[in-house]
């Protein structure tokens, strides 16, 4: 510590570690992320007046106002059964105490599994039908299968109604009955053609698309969206590794302001910011955080923002924000004439009387950037559910 | 502070140092000055359009945000700049028993650093700010700060190979720690930030280490290097460890990029877990530097002592210490959900750069500055330059205090469900509304101090005929006669 050369290199060394760290490490990570979100689409760059815009937030320094960043919160997770594998042993060992027998839950499993049955049923049925109208020689053994096949899907279609009869047979309502046919059909992922059979099943001579629908959005929620993930981990895996049933683990707010509040749909991350010129994720919650600003009602009206950036006092008296005029052009409008159609309104009155007033090119810009923050699903960042206080209940 | 006889140069005398660094160190302090009041006048400015939304509000480059950057540049590399390589010119020389070499190219380098610096004011003010709150220097403006630096550091590079010394002082460390982190955290601010930037997101972290980088180690080297050496020199006691010296000074380099990093950062989680661990150990830091100062100083009331250069030093130590404990608390992720989107983190950057560095580069400029004019020369108006501390000292306290306690409320207010905008903003607003009356005790004393370094200057110009002695002996002389007339 004596020799100012050491002392250098230590300190270039020591601040290096910072370094790397800091700005090396993430530059390297994050200069190397995807922009596919996997299903298919992207995560896109801004174009035209939104990328503009970027420009026009930044000169004015909003960044020290507003804040782009929804943050995380405490949540649980509702496990969402979409689609029953085809053991049923190994779904109710896995399942466990979270299924009781005899429940709502329980039922519709057992239905479901008897779609799957009949439908096993009748593709034997048909293999066996198949395989006695392709052989050169009618065998005893190929007829006595096909007597069994239909024996066996007789069996298991009576099964199938006795069952069905079991749950729906003290609701009068059809369009009750046909709901739960159908979330079971829909869980069970099985697919029928049959005609005969549909009838037999009760299912019509064609679904309809409010039955398609049904199915297509049927669900049995395993949990209340509460669960940790300890709590339900043995059952995720059991699920996907051992039952073979499709699932959703959808992420509910239990104390998440961002999201309960309606600042955002989801936690912020890295890609929210990946096409920006400049990364402005802002200093002090002063004004609204906008990260979700584009998903938000606020700009759904394009004269209402336009007129809460000329004078934000107009929309909300205690408004601390000032006011953009700078951002706009006032125009005289002799008597007679009409405004311009872009000229900002107010109960249907121009702004300024005897005046129009009217966006700039980069009051428009600033209005298609803000558009474009939303906070939409990614898969690193799941939508989370906002429970009403009416689903508490 | 140790010397040593063996095989070296003769030490230079006080006054030949002073003498060598007259011109160009006081070029750098009246800079300083100048800077000051000017980051003080727009930061009130910009806490007045908080208060006021329609002040100003038509001019397009007066905004919040502009106002707000501007401040902190003019403050950071304006005063900052200017005061700190003042200072380090002046005690490198003294370390090393040398004159400052190279003088000229002091002057130069300091042109061109108050070039940079204005340039970026009016490239802010441009709309030419590159986004990052807390460093916002425009591209242009970065090339000529790095080069004013470098021809300022060039001469205290030759001055310090100009002498040998068997042991270097701590503020030495901390000197040459500072003299190489600022072209390290400018350079890669400018680089990767401005002139080339990172992809999206990155920008963050990088942003994040550059603002804290300068903050943490630039400024913390050059003001702790101030107290490191002041205080035990003015109380005539060695520094009570060395190896206290030495942990503190490698902990704050080690770990002063990486500190305060917000919980809620759009960022990987290792990145946040791992600043959540660097506050935490930054106690460490707090602990080796606060008990080596304490020790130091052990029965000695700086804050009560006479000499002002003392208490400023003394206020500095603690608002440095008071500042490493906030920046400890972070190791809580509860505490910085809180306080991550309000004032708190204004507030307690004030505390840093008014309470611990502001302070320790004045009092070295109040000490400095009259022995580098003249041997007998002395303030003109030594009580007023104590209202720069008291003024400041008053500041802080009222912003720390009011800006984190009013913080939390509007930072709990976030974390609530269910408070609508209108409250949310009310308890945004409330802190700087007490804050504001910091600021303006900083903006007078700012001017104060800007004052009296004219003053000061003046004298040293015109002796007895320099305005404030002409204003003494006008006042002596209508007593006189006030005196003589009671009498007949």
């Amino acid at each position: 510590m004596n020799k100012a050369p050491w002392v250098f290199l230590g300190v270039l060394f020591t601040l290096s570690l910072s370094w790397w760290a800091m700005v090396y490490g993430p530059a390297l990570q994050l200069a190397g992320q995807s922009a596919d979100k996997g299903d298919g689409t992207a995560v896109l760059p801004r174009v035209g007046l939104a990328k503009q815009g970027e420009q026009v937030y930044r000169e004015n320094g909003c960044y020290y106002c507003h804040t782009r960043t929804a943050t995380g919160g405490e949540f649980g997770y509702e496990l969402r059964l979409s689609q029953l594998g085809g053991d049923r042993e190994v779904t109710d060992e896995v399942l466990g105490a979270i299924i009781s027998e005899g429940d709502e839950n329980d039922r519709l499993i057992n239905l479901a599994f008897e779609f799957k049955y009949v439908v096993t049923a009748k593709k034997a049925l048909d293999d066996a039908n198949k395989a006695l109208t392709d052989a050169k020689e009618k065998t005893p053994e190929l007829k006595d299968a096909v007597v069994v096949a239909k024996e066996n899907l007789s069996n298991k279609t009576a099964s199938f109604e006795k069952v069905n009869s079991d749950i729906t047979g003290d609701i009068t309502a059809q369009d009750e009955k046909d709901t739960i046919l159908f979330r079971a059909y829909g869980l069970s992922g099985v697919e029928i053609k049959d005609k005969a059979l549909m009838i037999q099943l009760g299912m019509g001579e064609q679904i309809i698309d409010e039955h398609r629908k049904i199915a297509n959005e049927a669900i049995i929620k395993l949990t209340d969206g509460k669960a940790q993930w300890v709590d339900i981990e043995g059952m995720v895996r059991g699920l996907k590794t051992r039952a073979g049933a499709q699932f959703k683990l959808q992420p509910v707010a239990i104390d998440w302001p961002d999201v309960q509040n309606g600042v955002a749909l989801r936690q912020s991350v890295t890609r929210d910011f990946m096409h920006d010129a400049h990364a402005m994720p802002g200093v002090m919650r002063l004004g609204p955080n906008l990260a979700n600003a584009g998903g938000t009602t606020a700009l759904a009206d394009s004269n209402q923002f336009y007129v809460h950036l000329y004078q934000p006092r107009l929309i909300n008296e205690k408004s601390a924000m000032p006011p953009y005029r700078y951002l706009f052009r006032k125009i005289k409008v002799n008597a007679g004439e009409t405004s311009p159609k872009n000229a900002l309104k107010i109960k249907g009155k121009d702004l300024v009387a005897g005046y129009a007033v009217i966006p700039t090119e980069k009051a428009e810009a600033l209005f298609e950037f803000l558009k474009s923050l939303r906070t939409d699903a990614l898969p690193e960042a799941p939508i989370v559910d906002n429970p009403k206080p009416a689903d508490d209940q | 502070m140790s010397e040593s006889t063996d095989n070296i140069a003769p030490e230079a005398t006080p006054e030949e140092i002073n003498a060598s660094c007259r011109w160009p160190v006081m070029f750098l302090f009246f800079s300083a000055a100048l800077w000051l009041v000017k980051a003080a006048i727009i930061g009130v400015m910009g806490s007045v359009k908080l208060h006021m939304p329609e002040f100003l509000s038509d001019i397009s480059f007066l905004t919040y945000g502009h106002l707000q950057a501007n401040a902190w540049v003019a403050f950071l590399f304006g005063f900052g700049g200017n005061a700190g390589l003042g200072l380090t010119l002046w005690m490198l020389s003294r370390l090393r028993g040398a004159p400052l070499a190279r003088p000229g190219f002091v002057i130069a380098g300091t042109v061109l650093w108050n070039v940079g610096v204005t340039a970026a004011l009016v490239g802010i003010t441009l709309g030419d700010q590159n986004g990052v709150a807390g460093l916002e220097l425009p591209v242009y403006a970065g090339r000529v700060l790095l080069i004013g630096q470098a021809f300022i550091a060039f001469s205290a590079i030759l001055t310090y190979f100009s002498r040998r010394h068997k042991q270097l002082y701590p503020s030495t460390w901390y000197l040459i720690g500072a003299l190489v982190a600022l072209p390290w955290i400018v350079g890669t601010a400018h680089w990767l930030l401005a002139a080339a930037p990172v992809r999206g997101a990155a920008q963050i972290p990088v942003g994040h280490w550059a603002t804290t980088s300068l903050l943490q180690v630039w400024l913390g080297c050059l003001g702790l290097a101030a107290v490191l050496y002041f205080i035990p020199k003015i109380i005539g006691r060695e520094l009570f460890s060395r190896q206290w010296a030495a942990f503190g000074f490698w902990m704050l380099l080690l770990l002063g990029g990486w500190v305060n990093l917000n919980s809620g950062s759009p960022l990987p989680v290792w990145q946040i877990k791992l600043s959540q661990f660097a506050n935490g150990l930054f106690i460490f830091v707090v602990i080796a530097v606060g008990w080596n100062l304490r020790q130091t100083a052990r029965g000695v009331p700086l804050l009560g002592s006479e000499n002002l250069t003392l208490k400023f030093m003394g206020f500095a130590g603690g608002a440095w210490v008071v500042s490493g404990l906030f920046t400890f608390c972070n190791v809580f992720p509860e505490w910085n959900a809180i306080l991550q989107f309000t004032y708190a983190n204004t507030a307690l950057r004030h505390l840093f750069a008014w309470g611990f560095f502001a302070m320790a580069m004045l009092g070295g400029i109040y000490y400095v500055a009259p022995r580098l004019l003249g041997a007998d020369l002395d303030w003109p108006c030594g009580r007023t330059v104590r209202w720069v501390y008291r003024l400041i000292a008053v500041g802080v306290i009222i912003i720390t205090l009011t800006g984190v306690g009013m913080a939390w409320g509007h930072g709990q207010a976030l974390q609530q469900i269910g408070v609508d905008a209108t409250t949310l903003q009310t308890k945004a607003i409330k802190p700087m509304r007490f804050a504001i009356f910091g600021e303006i005790l900083f903006m007078v004393s700012s001017f104060i101090f800007l004052g009296s370094l004219l003053c000061l200057l003046s004298r040293n110009c015109c002796g007895e005929l320099s305005p404030m002695a002409l204003w003494r002996q006008i006042r002596e002389a209508k007593i006189e006669g006030k005196t003589e007339g009671g009498a007949q």
